[in-house]
């Protein structure tokens, strides 16, 4: 989950600093950035990612409120809609901007023709089923295992589909990290399910550095894009792209792609700008990358962060749930830190057959996640796949498809 | 060898056996809670209240409710003070004067004796500055492990010359909020997942303000477990009435709207333990606030009933979405 609002840092220590965010303080990591008491910054799962220059920090907070702002984009938005005169959709491929754009009712605003479709931005939903049944495995070996809420839901969730009901597991749900390397303390052997993609690797390679033992589900969401940008049967007309993830890689990945991308920021008014500029491209015909979130994404990006992915992780090729494989789209730890590697310290139960086996079902989460298919044409929407009953991940995870879907499809 | 002493600053099992043990923790218990009201046979099996004339002017109430939070003590309260206001307030918004309540609390072996009279003293004070007092109980010791430290389980009997159901909603009516929402949810989010704020608790008993501006009510409930979308959605169905909110007049604090967003909570479904919502017709509503404002400045409309079904939050760019009850898992044992 991207947070929107940037947090104020009230006093450093080291590498941690007490931030605020409207009132509430926590601790952060600010390892990735260079910043002292009085900045803005961007956090991610208890790190900080990015510096906000100062003016445009306030700008954010101020412009949160400005209905008159977001009203006159709004205008905008119909009229070059207007002029298009053709269908348009449009894709987002970030779990908070498909939360977001939820909760405020943003599809409800569009102009009759355009339509917003969920793409894959919930690194819970695209993790594949293999992934979920070794860490299940390792945890009914009775090794302790740390991951992200979400994933803790795709976990427990995978288990009731299953025959392992009932059985005690230890598995912990962290916010941060940090929080693991606390658990560590009491349980030794603690794997963390690593999950996510370019914005959370750092924080991992981070941790592998100080002995954590990792099981890696990493993704990289810059390949995925490009797989995007070219299936035949998905009529997407152009793209928002994620703040967060955008945040760490920089704008220039993206440049290589043919189509028409906005990498876009999660408050109301950004994510209006960013569909009034896809929108613009379209009309135009211009197929490039925009970033209409500069206040924290940068053209090189946060390079500390993204290159210390690369110190701890080899690229290699990936599978994707619903896609399968995608050439150099995953992250796995390299030999060197082959001690904080689950898969290789825990070779011998990986290898061994699960005790336990997934029940089928219709479960149509492959197409979703992809936009394929809407949560609607899925035979179990609503009727036996809930928010509390879930049967796949798009449905288990806040930020999946069909969870959205449920809660502000109406 | 541990001696003597440090044994009695623990909850034994004997404390529960019903012997020598259990008759002095009781006493101890009663030492604390003096307040007592019209009520009689204190050291009894029972309780008794002889003003029986008041019967005659009015329905009784009966609740019962029962209490597991973690952590125990909170910034702004503790699982005794939730314990009592809890019960009192089931029973103000229902539009009854609350007579007395009944209090079980079921203990792990082991717990500290100063947190046991800690949670006492506060069950005490907080009666006492309710009017109602806590006229009978009981104790007993769990095995350790295999209770998560304290439960306890409450019994309200209360006297309505009206009551306020919570089915009264019509269409034109204007829905209030008593103060601000969400609070005891963040107190305990707060504490749990280690952020600093100064936000506390909004646990206290409504007897005293529901007794005020009771007759305007037409409908009312207390948004504690489910938060404010599982109050309304049920107002709202029984009712047979739509509920629109307005994003601009929603009940939340900065701080509060902060913690959800950070923890990925539906803020709609932070519980409150000291806070109504209600419907009352636009004719009464400047009455209606103005009393209330007298407890807590921030009482306020929310939202508006209308023809129709379901709740429905208009947002600031006046895009409307629905509200439904919290799903999946709730938050674990925040009240």
């Amino acid at each position: 989950m991207c947070l929107a609002v940037p947090g104020k840092i009230v006093s450093v220590e080291g590498k941690r600093a007490l931030v605020d965010f409207g009132g509430v303080k926590r601790e952060v990591n600010i390892s990735f950035v260079k910043a002292k008491a009085g900045d803005y910054i961007n956090v991610h799962a208890g790190f900080a990612i990015q510096k906000i220059p100062i003016k445009e920090a306030l700008e954010t907070l101020k412009l949160s409120g400005k209905i008159n702002y977001q009203k006159e984009i709004l205008g905008k938005i119909n009229q070059i809609a207007l002029k298009i005169k053709r269908k348009v959709y449009l894709m987002e491929v970030c779990g908070t901007l498909t939360q977001q754009i939820a909760r405020y009712g943003i599809r409800n605003l569009m102009p009759k023709n355009v339509k917003l479709i969920t793409g894959p931005g919930c690194p819970v939903c695209i993790t594949p089923q293999e992934d979920v049944i070794a860490v299940l495995n390792l945890a009914l070996s009775g090794i302790p295992v740390a991951t992200y809420g979400d994933a803790v839901g795709l976990l427990e969730n995978s288990f009731y589909g299953t025959n392992l009901k009932g059985k005690e597991l230890k598995i912990f749900s962290v916010y941060s990290l940090e929080d693991a390397l606390n658990i560590k303390k009491q349980f030794p052997d603690l794997v963390f399910f690593a999950i996510g993609f370019e914005t959370t690797a750092p924080m991992t390679a981070h941790i592998i550095k100080k002995g954590l033992t990792v099981f890696s589900a990493h993704r990289l969401f810059l390949p995925a894009m490009e797989v995007l940008t070219k299936i035949d049967n998905l009529k997407i007309d152009g793209f928002l792209c994620p703040g967060h993830v955008s945040t760490i890689t920089g704008v220039k990945p993206y440049r290589k792609l043919k189509s028409h991308l906005v990498i876009t920021g999660f408050e109301v008014s950004d994510i209006l700008t960013g569909i009034y500029l896809l929108l613009k491209q379209i009309k135009e015909g211009r197929k490039e990358v925009e970033n209409q979130y500069s206040r924290s994404v940068q053209e090189e990006g946060n390079f500390r962060a993204y290159k210390s992915i690369f110190e701890v992780f080899d690229v290699v090729d990936s599978n994707w749930r619903g896609l399968g494989i995608i050439p150099k789209s995953g992250l796995e730890i390299k030999k060197k830190f082959w001690q904080q590697n689950a898969k290789v310290k825990y070779k011998k139960i990986l290898e061994k057959n699960p005790s336990f086996s997934f029940k089928k079902t219709a479960c149509q989460c492959g197409e979703v996640i992809w936009g394929l298919k809407s949560p609607k044409d899925c035979p179990l929407f609503r009727k036996i796949c809930r928010p509390e009953n879930p049967v796949g991940p798009c449905m288990v995870s806040i930020e999946g498809a069909c969870n959205v879907e449920f809660r502000y499809g109406k | 060898m541990a001696n003597e002493k440090d044994f009695q600053k623990f909850i034994e099992l004997e404390h529960g056996g019903g012997g020598y043990k259990s008759w002095e923790l009781i006493k101890e218990i009663r030492q604390i809670l003096k307040f007592k009201k019209d009520w009689q046979y204190l050291e009894d099996d029972g309780a008794v209240f002889e003003k029986t004339k008041i019967f005659n002017k009015g329905k009784i109430i009966f609740t019962t409710d029962g209490f597991i939070v973690d952590p125990i003590f909170f910034p702004g309260g503790d699982i005794g003070k939730i314990a009592v206001c809890g019960t009192i307030n089931d029973l103000a918004v229902m539009g009854a004067r609350p007579l007395g309540i009944s209090l079980s609390i079921i203990v792990e072996e082991g717990f500290p004796k100063s947190d046991f009279k800690k949670i006492i003293s506060s069950i005490n004070k907080i009666s006492f500055e309710a009017g109602v007092p806590v006229v009978t109980g009981d104790t007993k010791v769990s095995e350790k492990g295999k209770i998560d430290k304290i439960a306890i389980i409450t019994a309200g009997i209360g006297i309505a010359k009206k009551i306020i159901p919570n089915n009264g909603v019509e269409p034109g009516d204007l829905i209030i909020s008593s103060g601000d929402l969400g609070e005891h949810g963040v107190a305990i989010l707060s504490k749990r997942f280690n952020y600093q704020t100064k936000i506390k608790s909004d646990s206290k008993p409504l007897n005293k303000e529901i007794e005020k501006v009771g007759k305007y009510l037409k409908a009312c409930k207390d948004p504690t477990r489910g938060g404010l979308s599982a109050n309304l959605v049920e107002m709202a169905e029984k009712s047979r009435v739509k509920i629109i909110l307005e994003e601009e007049r929603l009940p939340y604090k900065k701080e509060t709207i902060a913690i959800a967003e950070f923890l990925g909570i539906d803020i709609f479904s932070l519980p409150s333990e000291g806070r109504f919502v209600a419907a009352v017709s636009p004719k009464n509503v400047n009455k209606v606030l103005k009393i209330l404002k007298k407890f807590n400045k921030e009482a306020k409309i929310i939202g508006t009933a209308k023809k129709g079904r379901g709740v429905f939050l208009k947002t600031k760019l006046s895009s409307l979405r629905q509200i439904e009850m919290p799903r999946g898992k709730l938050i674990p044992r925040i009240c």
